[in-house]
């Protein structure tokens, strides 16, 4: 480890580190899990900060910590990961089937009761998200990252992450809209 | 409704964009227009409005655990200090550094404004890599990077061409040490930066100096009224050899 790695690191990735814990807990859905996880990202950013040419950083750690959560998962919970091709297959049938706005022009109480929502419903409507909504969601509107970081950051085009967070911000609209506050 | 599925599909995603933003003015111009006459999508307006709003304000942005936080540190073997560069935590490694290493007495002995400008620059350095973009001004032609420095400092700095010898100029950006606002270049080489921050100075000419801060190499001299601190995470002998093109170079125009 030569000083100037380190300096690096402390530089680049440690500013970043409670963006990197909030996305690891999103994506495990558990503190200590989270923790390993980024402690782990940690490593592999150490390992490969020497490439680092620069460029936006954040996105460069959220990265590297999304693709060490998913490793992690894949060791420790095999059975929780959903093939995503699979559900983007019948989010996109469901769409197109024109359920998609739900009760389209009755001014419906659903904006009221989603501005009523407390953290805790909030929070548990998100963990209940499929992993690659779940992460799109909390990337853009918890992180406030833009639509190009998350492409970056998930590995996918543009357009995938738009769909993938109309389609997150749908169900917890649906799911909020309709609970009993 | 008229619309084609895809179509109305097509339109809830251009409005979740144009509530993140990320429409251009066409675009939102279009959108806008078609909320104002299509109830159900307004609806979903407002619905999308109203879950951004309570994600924003209701879910807590909570700080990296502290343990978390140092198990990093430890692990790597990184020390406070480093992880968070503050001006006293330089300043307190300027000293240390001086003290623990022989070849740097001068510094501990005779301690000179340089060395409050020294850590000035390593923090401006530092500063820049951490931020999204390390400089303020982002061109390849001095003749763009210099006329942007006039009105910011008193003096914009000489800006040469070092493309052909392998440090191509990347930008510029204003640093502050002091409370003077001073010029940086930033210059790379392969994939690292290479700060210059030229501050004037009322000293005689000087040679390049060396010494080593945080594990950067700064680089100082002293030239036509200017003194000129470069530092990168460069090895000391290209960081030389910048030097020693850069005070070659032609005066520009």
């Amino acid at each position: 480890m030569s000083r100037d790695d380190k300096q690096r690191f402390a530089s680049v990735v440690l500013p970043h580190l409670a963006d990197a814990y909030a996305l690891a807990k999103w994506i495990t859905g558990d503190r200590a899990d989270a923790e390993d996880v980024v402690q782990d990202a940690c490593l592999r950013a150490f390992r490969a900060i020497g490439g680092y040419a620069g460029g936006n950083a954040r996105a460069w750690v959220l990265t590297i910590v999304r693709n060490t959560a998913y490793t992690w998962l894949g060791k420790n919970r095999t059975a929780t990961l959903v093939p995503v091709e699979d559900l983007e297959a019948v989010e996109r049938a469901t769409a197109r089937a024109g359920t998609d706005l739900g009760a389209a022009s009755t001014p419906s109480p659903e904006a009221e009761l989603i501005a009523r929502a407390d953290a805790a419903q909030l929070e548990a409507a998100i963990a209940a998200l499929p992993p690659q909504f779940r992460e799109t969601l909390v990337l853009r509107d918890v992180q406030g990252l833009d639509y190009r970081e998350i492409a970056l950051v998930t590995d996918v085009p543009v357009g995938t992450v738009m769909s993938r967070l109309a389609r997150a911000r749908r169900r917890l609209i649906k799911t909020i809209g309709s609970e009993t506050p | 409704m008229t619309n084609s599925a895809t179509d109305r599909e097509e339109a809830v995603l251009l409005l979740h964009a144009y509530h993140d933003g990320e429409l251009d003015p066409a675009n939102a111009l279009a959108l806008e227009r078609r909320l104002a006459a299509d109830p159900a999508l307004a609806a979903e307006s407002r619905r999308i409005g109203s879950l951004r709003r309570a994600l924003r304000e209701k879910i807590p942005r909570e700080a990296a655990p502290a343990a978390l936080r140092m198990r990093i540190e430890r692990t790597l073997g990184l020390g406070r200090a480093q992880s968070r560069p503050s001006l006293r935590a330089l300043a307190a490694s300027v000293v240390l550094a001086a003290a623990l290493s022989s070849s740097a007495t001068w510094l501990a002995l005779q301690p000179t404004p340089g060395d409050a400008a020294a850590e000035a620059v390593v923090a401006g350095h530092l500063r820049a890599l951490a931020a999204p973009q390390p400089i303020d001004v982002s061109s390849s032609d001095r003749h763009t990077v210099k006329p942007w420095f006039n009105g910011r400092v008193p003096q914009a700095p000489r800006v040469v061409d070092l493309t052909y010898e392998g440090f191509p100029l990347v930008g510029g950006r204003i640093d502050v040490i002091g409370r003077a606002p001073v010029p940086t270049l930033v210059y790379r080489h392969r994939q690292h930066l290479i700060s210059l921050t030229a501050v004037p100075a009322a000293g005689a000419a000087a040679a390049p100096e060396q010494r080593t801060v945080q594990g950067y190499n700064l680089l100082g001299w002293t030239a036509d009224g200017v003194t000129y601190w470069a530092i990168s995470d460069l090895g000391a002998g290209d960081l030389h050899k910048f030097a020693d093109l850069f005070r070659a170079a032609p005066p520009d125009g």
